[in-house]
């Protein structure tokens, strides 16, 4: 019944916040390009991350005792139930989304303010532009599939209600980071995602390696973290925190700006104060830059919250702001001069916007696994599988590229931190591709094959080709998880075996994963048959042409040979890993768990999957061809449908990542696509002539004739053990420093101050004892005897005697205000 | 104004305490005298009571030098008929303790001259008590009547109960006179004097003088809240010398291990002094001039409403802690702290009347308590047991004393004819003569707590009349006891009839200082 | 902000909190600061060099008490003395008369008491 209330509250205030959005449509007149950005109000979106959240609580308060109860069922289906829900009401939001015209497609929904401390107003407020309904629809589709996949791939763990508790919970932190509407659920949701992905990676935490893996993800991530709050605090200062010191503002008032000019001057004409108009600013022409926007900001303009007009009619609220929608509207709208104030400031020295985006992007090597914090990721693939899949392949590894696109307009304005992404990026899809090579254990190549892929992200989003990279986070999301998934069916298959070399011939076996597993390496590899094609090649086109949008115009030609390289290096291990694990003979043990534990009635020879895991893939490999054609260019040049989609996102940066381009010629793109088409094929070819029913010896000879060269690769370039060298050495040293500081002086504070603790204890509870226990003995006993309660306080002893009089002093003193 | 003598020529009004102080000395030399003698406790009791006599010629010799008011000691003391009151009534009430501590066997013959000398110190005491003007000399008295209180609860030195009443006492009262002068200190900060003629103007003023100088209200506040503490921390000092709520907890304790002579005398002496100071401070010193109005509570402390509050509270608490007690001393304790509520509506009816009838009532209390206290004194003197037990049939074993104490008993309920019923009603009427809402719900509260106190006292005449003895051993009562015994009887049932007398006199006597 | 009674009081509190807590940190932080080395030496009791005897919680005869009383009532009697001989000759004769009933006074206690055998040592 309450439910049905709910409903009929939701529904209510969903069609209330339409009315609401269709008036504020009226009000606010059509922005051109980079106008204000119109939103509707729509009541809903809660719902999204409502499901997952309810069914992370209930497992993990109730899913003990559910499971138990009533069998694992109940457990699975009520956390696939969530996930299914949540796609539903995204996809509802979707058709919504895809109904408003095209500018105005932000959906916002404000629950309540969270808090409000000076500038800082943190909302809880959920918003859906194409970007981030892009990612909610990845995360709830891709999601649902890895939960049902889950099922089969968790059968036999006991502890089946943690392990959906955690998904639940990871999901509904994902969509918390993808639908805030501010910074501040954004990093909740940040945080949050690293804390599920500590949990699911430690599932097994009884083993000490998976535990380490988990401390070193959740470590390694809090690193980023700090990065990225730094960079966030000096985005926030810089947008007019306490940057100079302003003595003419009351400091009671907000530090938001303020009227627009020509209120201005009306104040101060009705104020009666003698104003000399400034010629170059006429009311008429709105100011030009931040700083005069300050000049005009003298304490009668101030007004809590008051806009500055734009040209077209608009307001924008001008001032510090967690709120992504604000941020943009003040960067985008050119009259507010935040563009000009922010392109100009300058911090010790160094270019501000440049240092809040490699800060910002400091956040993102960790979240997303770029050199130098991407040392987690390869150890992440000690959780089961199905994490590996959703979290450390599809969706939480993405945050960090999610988080560039999302402030695009911010990351354009400053080519330095273009600079800096787009190399990382490079850097890191070459350095990962080359470890992948050698590696034998699936999950591993599969690991550091992401690294790659993120890296290739980064280099869209960092060449200012933010729909390119975003398109190429979607199709990873598509064939990395059916590749990921892929390989769990394998290791499921063959008992928990991920060592290549000990697998070989489960095509015959494992038919349907064979195929699923055979279309996405065709994705990644860069086949034109699969989108992984599409998406790539347009991230390296970018990357060629990027011209100014990098620090020197020849780097764009650099990143486009090293991803070229890197694109030949994926096709070639991609293709080791399937004809490894496909062709020739199976290599494996019969049984490798003849010792007869969990898995010891599988025994002998590989085997198929379950259905609800090959369906996922199936499910997962057609996506992976669908997706095609959201990247396919129309006829006659139109854009593709998920640029376009992206447009209104995107369309701060739009002209300015354009102007800076080098324009090369269509010709040259299509030689640069016949020359992605032929690494794939290069790489294919190298590696079916390798690998290829384990028949060649070549392998096996290169490794015997560089032995170093080898294991130095193998060992991934030994970074683990330089960090642990370096970066942890100096670390330990810090922490025995801290430890020898904490014995000796925190300690001997705590524990003086538990000596005092102990004293006013004593006093208290002698007071208690005595003054209370008195009091309340007095009162209680009342009913039972006044004169025998009184008797009771007549204790005989003096110290009561002593308390009462003072007290009754005290009550009398009282009593002498009672009684007037 | 009141004149005002210098020392030396204060001394010719000083007489009483001077033969007092002299004659303790005396005593104690006397003892010295006397200490071979078989008679040495009948001879110092002679010796007392004849100080005591001259004492009260000295009292009222000087009584008639000075037809007003005069100070004495350059302030520190008053002759008013208020004083000469209270100080007859703390020589007849010394006397009356040592009549009564020779027979009662619990004060040893070699310690009896210490005994009546300590107790003449006492009586000085009471006197500064009831004469001082000055808050200096008020400490002086309450530590003098203290002091050797202490050291009379602890008389019996063997005894455990005794030691351990008296201990409590020193220590309960060191705490209570350090609240009193902590008070003190305040009052002298806010006022400037410690001299308590015309506090009531000075409290006034001063608070007219921050109100109207435009002092910060806070400040104005602060005073206020720092006068109410004062005043309420002086009355601390008064509430324990006259056992009321809530500075009433060491009095069953130290009358129940004290020497019952003591504990006669302690329920009465330090009691009516420490009334004649409340009734000085509050009605002498803190109302305004002639007092009959104190609607509007002086510089804002409404001291009437407060004192009846706690009168009220300690006639409940006292009564309904007494029902339950099986000790007749302890008791009697609760029935005195009970008495203390009831002599509190005199006070806090802050008029003439109601003074006059905090006079008139001691007067009344004097006897009826003391011989209650007698009675009890003639039962333990035998049994050395106080518990109810030894009460039983009392009127086969002691037919006069048990007599006599339902006399008392029920005079100390309240009833008429006796001696307690006129008290009691000057008491109730000099509240409903206030007329005020407050006053009027304060003396319905004293008559039902009148009606809870019929119970207990009813209990032991119950258990004197119509229970069976346990033994049927008569106890025997010296004659000197019977002849007392009979005195106070007939005083309480004369005075139960015939009391204009008594009234008159508590009249008269109500001229203090600032008030005539 | 309100008028508030005890506004002007806020001083004292805080001085009262302030010197409240230094006597409180000042033990503490000696009971944890300081070094404890207990050795047999230490933890005998000082004995001004001289090599100390039994306990020293010994009970004394109620004798010492009253003679320590006594000397401080005669002590305070001197206290009293001193002032007056230095004002002898300004408070003259009375102030003779009063400082003689004083000291009378106190005789009849030392009478007293020597009578009744308090300062007999061996009793």
């Amino acid at each position: 019944m309450d439910l049905l209330c709910h409903v009929r509250d939701f529904v209510l205030a969903a069609a209330e916040g339409a009315g609401e959005a269709a008036k504020h449509g009226e009000g606010a007149a059509r922005e051109a390009a980079l106008g204000v950005q119109a939103f509707k109000r729509v009541g809903y979106l809660w719902l999204i991350p409502f499901f997952p959240m309810v069914g992370a609580i209930v497992n993990a308060v109730v899913g003990a005792r559910l499971q138990k109860r009533f069998g694992k069922s109940v457990v699975t289906n009520l956390a696939i139930g969530a996930m299914a829900a949540a796609f539903v009401t995204a996809a509802v939001a979707f058709v919504d989304l895809v109904g408003q015209p095209e500018h105005e497609r932000l959906l916002v929904n404000h629950l309540w303010n969270m808090f409000t401390a000076g500038d800082v107003q943190a909302n809880l407020t959920f918003a859906l532009d194409p970007l981030s309904m892009m990612m909610v629809l990845i995360i709830t589709f891709i999601g649902a599939l890895i939960h049902v996949y889950s099922v089969g791939y968790m059968a036999e763990d006991p502890d089946t209600w943690r392990f959906f508790a955690y998904l639940n919970l990871f999901v509904f932190s994902m969509l918390l980071l993808v639908m805030g509407d501010n910074f501040v659920l954004m990093f909740f949701g940040w945080e949050g995602v690293g804390l599920c992905s500590y949990l699911l990676i430690g599932f097994w935490y009884k083993d000490i390696d998976k535990a380490k893996a988990a401390v070193k993800a959740f470590v390694t991530n809090r690193i980023g973290d700090f990065g990225f709050v730094l960079g966030l605090f000096l985005l926030f200062w810089a947008l007019g925190g306490q940057w100079e010191k302003r003595s003419v503002i009351p400091p009671h008032e907000s530090r938001w700006a303020l009227a627009d000019p020509a209120h201005l001057y009306e104040a101060r004409a009705e104020a009666g104060t003698t104003y000399v108009a400034d010629p170059t600013l006429s009311p008429q022409t709105p100011p030009a830059t931040y700083a005069e926007v300050e000049k005009l900001a003298t304490p009668e303009g101030w007004r809590p919250g008051a806009s500055i007009a734009t040209r077209d009619g608009g307001k924008v609220r001008v001032g510090p702001t967690l709120s992504f929608r604000e941020l943009r509207d003040q960067i985008a709208v050119e009259s507010t001069g935040v563009k000009n104030r922010l392109t100009g400031l300058t911090f010790f020295g160094m270019p501000l916007l440049a240092l809040v985006g490699i800060l910002l992007f400091v956040g993102a090597t960790a979240k997303s696994a770029q050199i130098p914090l991407y040392v987690w990721l390869p150890d992440a693939m000690a959780g089961p599988t199905p994490v590996s899949a959703l979290i450390h392949a599809a969706t939480m590894v993405t945050a960090g590229v999610y988080m560039v696109a999302r402030l695009n307009f911010l990351f354009a304005l400053s080519t330095t931190a273009m600079t800096v992404i787009a190399c990382t990026g490079a850097a890191t899809a070459l350095f990962a591709a080359s470890i992948g090579f050698v590696q034998n254990d699936i999950k591993k190549v599969l690991a550091y094959s992401t690294v790659s892929q993120l890296g290739f992200m980064f280099i869209g989003v960092g060449v200012g080709a933010y729909w390119a990279g975003t398109y190429h986070l979607l199709t990873h999301a598509f064939f990395k998880a059916c590749l990921f998934l892929g390989s769990g069916s394998v290791i499921l298959g063959c008992h928990h075996e991920q060592d290549m070399r000990k697998m070989g011939g489960l095509k015959k076996y494992m038919p349907l994963t064979e195929k699923t597993y055979l279309y996405a390496c065709i994705a990644i590899s860069g086949f034109p048959l699969a989108n992984g094609f599409f998406s790539k090649d347009e991230i390296l086109w970018k990357a060629f042409d990027a011209g100014n949008n990098l620090a020197d115009p020849a780097l764009g030609k650099v990143i486009w040979l090293v991803g070229w390289v890197t694109a030949l290096g994926t096709a070639f291990y991609m293709w080791r890993s399937y004809y490894l694990t496909f062709t020739g003979e199976y290599r494996g043990g019969h049984g490798a768990h003849e010792s007869g534990d969990a898995h010891g009635h599988h025994g002998g020879l590989p085997h198929e999957s379950p259905r609800s895991m090959t369906w996922v893939l199936a499910a997962l490999a057609v996506g992976c061809f669908l997706t095609i054609f959201l990247g396919l260019w129309g006829p006659a040049g139109v854009e593709p449908v998920l640029e376009r989609w992206l447009e209104p996102v995107l369309a701060p940066s739009h002209a300015l990542v354009a102007a800076r381009g080098a324009h090369e010629g269509p010709l040259a793109e299509w030689l640069l696509m016949a020359a992605s088409v032929a690494v794939a094929f290069g790489g294919w070819a190298a590696a079916r002539a390798l690998y290829k029913d384990a028949k060649s010896t070549v392998p096996a000879t290169l490794a015997a004739k560089y032995p170093r060269l080898h294991r130095w690769v193998l060992d991934k370039y030994y970074v683990d053990e330089a960090y642990r060298k370096t970066v942890l050495a100096a670390i330990w040293a810090g922490a025995k420093a801290c430890d020898l500081f904490d014995r000796v002086v925190v300690d001997g504070a705590v524990n003086a101050a538990a000596a005092v603790g102990r004293f006013v204890c004593d006093v208290d509870g002698a007071i208690d004892k005595y003054l209370v226990d008195g009091a309340v003995n007095f009162v209680a006993d009342g009913a039972l005897g006044f004169g025998r309660a009184l008797r009771r306080v007549q204790t005989g002893r003096l110290e009561h005697y002593l308390y009462a009089a003072v007290a009754g002093a005290l009550a009398v003193v009282l009593l002498t205000f009672l009684v007037q | 104004m009141l004149p005002v003598l210098n020392n030396a020529d204060s001394l010719a009004y000083f007489w009483p305490e001077m033969i007092l102080t002299a004659g303790a000395m005396g005593v104690f030399l006397f003892d010295l005298a006397v200490a071979k003698s078989p008679r040495r406790i009948l001879w110092l009791t002679v010796a007392s009571l004849g100080v005591l006599a001259a004492a009260a010629l000295a009292t009222s010799h000087v009584a008639g030098l000075s037809p007003t008011p005069i100070g004495l000691f350059n302030g520190l003391l008053v002759l008013d008929p208020w004083a000469v009151f209270f100080k007859y009534l703390s020589w007849a009430v010394t006397a009356l303790a040592i009549l009564i501590a020779g027979p009662s066997l619990e004060v040893a013959s070699e310690r009896m001259g210490e005994y009546c000398a300590l107790l003449l110190a006492v009586a000085v005491g009471m006197s500064l008590m009831a004469s001082s003007t000055d808050m200096l000399m008020m400490v002086i008295g309450v530590e003098l009547v203290s002091m050797v209180s202490y050291a009379l609860a602890g008389f019996k030195k063997h005894d455990r109960k005794s030691s351990e009443a008296a201990l409590k006492y020193v220590v309960y009262g060191g705490v209570a006179s350090g609240m009193m002068l902590f008070g003190m200190s305040y009052l002298y900060g806010l006022l400037g004097t410690t001299n308590l003629v015309g506090t009531a103007a000075r409290m006034n003023a001063q608070a007219a003088m921050l109100a109207q100088a435009g002092v910060a209200a806070s400040v104005a506040g602060a005073g206020r809240v720092a006068m109410v503490v004062a005043v309420v921390l002086v009355l601390s000092g008064v509430g324990y010398k006259i056992a009321s709520v809530p500075w009433h907890m060491w009095c069953p304790d130290v009358y129940e291990g004290a020497p019952t002579p003591f504990t006669a005398f302690l329920s009465v002496g330090p009691k009516a002094a420490g009334f004649a100071l409340a009734v000085r401070i509050l009605y002498g010193a803190m109302s305004v001039s002639g007092g009959a109005d104190l609607a509007t509570a002086v510089a804002d402390v409404p001291w009437p409403q407060v004192v009846g509050v706690i009168a009220g509270l300690t006639m409940t608490v006292g009564n309904f802690a007494a029902l339950n007690q099986t000790n007749l001393k302890r008791m009697l304790a609760y029935s005195s702290i009970a008495h203390a509520g009831y002599i509190l509506m005199g006070v806090a009816a802050a008029s003439e009347t109601g003074s006059q009838s905090v006079a008139l009532y001691l007067v009344v209390y004097l006897f009826m308590n003391l011989g209650a206290f007698l009675v009890v004194g003639i039962v333990g003197r035998l049994s050395g047991s106080e518990s109810i037990f030894e009460y039983r049939g009392l009127s086969a074993r002691a037919p006069f004393a048990a007599v006599a104490f339902a006399v008392f008993l029920f005079s100390l309920t309240g009833l008429p004819p006796l001696a307690g019923f006129v008290g009691k009603f000057h008491l109730f009427k000099a509240l409903v003569d206030r007329g005020g809402s407050w006053q009027i719900t304060l003396a319905i509260v004293g008559l039902l707590n009148s009606a809870v106190s019929l119970y207990y006292y009813a209990r032991i005449v119950k258990a004197m009349f119509l229970d069976k003895p346990h033994t049927e051993e008569r106890i025997a009562v010296p004659a000197s006891y019977n002849l007392l015994l009979g005195a106070l009887v007939g005083l309480v049932l004369v005075f139960g009839v015939y009391f204009d007398g008594l009234r008159q006199l508590a009249g008269s006597s109500v001229v203090l200082f600032g008030h005539s | 902000m309100s008028p508030s009674p005890v506004g002007p009081y806020l001083p004292l509190a805080v001085t009262l909190l302030v010197s409240g807590l230094m006597a409180a940190a000042l033990p503490v932080l000696a009971h944890f600061l300081g070094p404890r080395r207990a050795s047999k030496v230490k933890s005998e009791s000082f004995e001004c060099g001289s090599v100390s005897e039994g306990s020293a919680r010994q009970r004394f005869a109620v004798k010492f008490y009253v003679v320590a009383l006594l000397f401080i009532v005669f002590d305070i009697e001197t206290v009293f003395l001193y002032p007056w001989a230095v004002n002898f000759k300004a408070l003259g004769w009375f102030g003779y008369a009063e400082v003689a009933a004083f000291a009378a006074t106190l005789l009849v206690g030392l009478a007293y008491v020597w009578k009744k055998g308090a300062l007999e040592w061996e009793t």
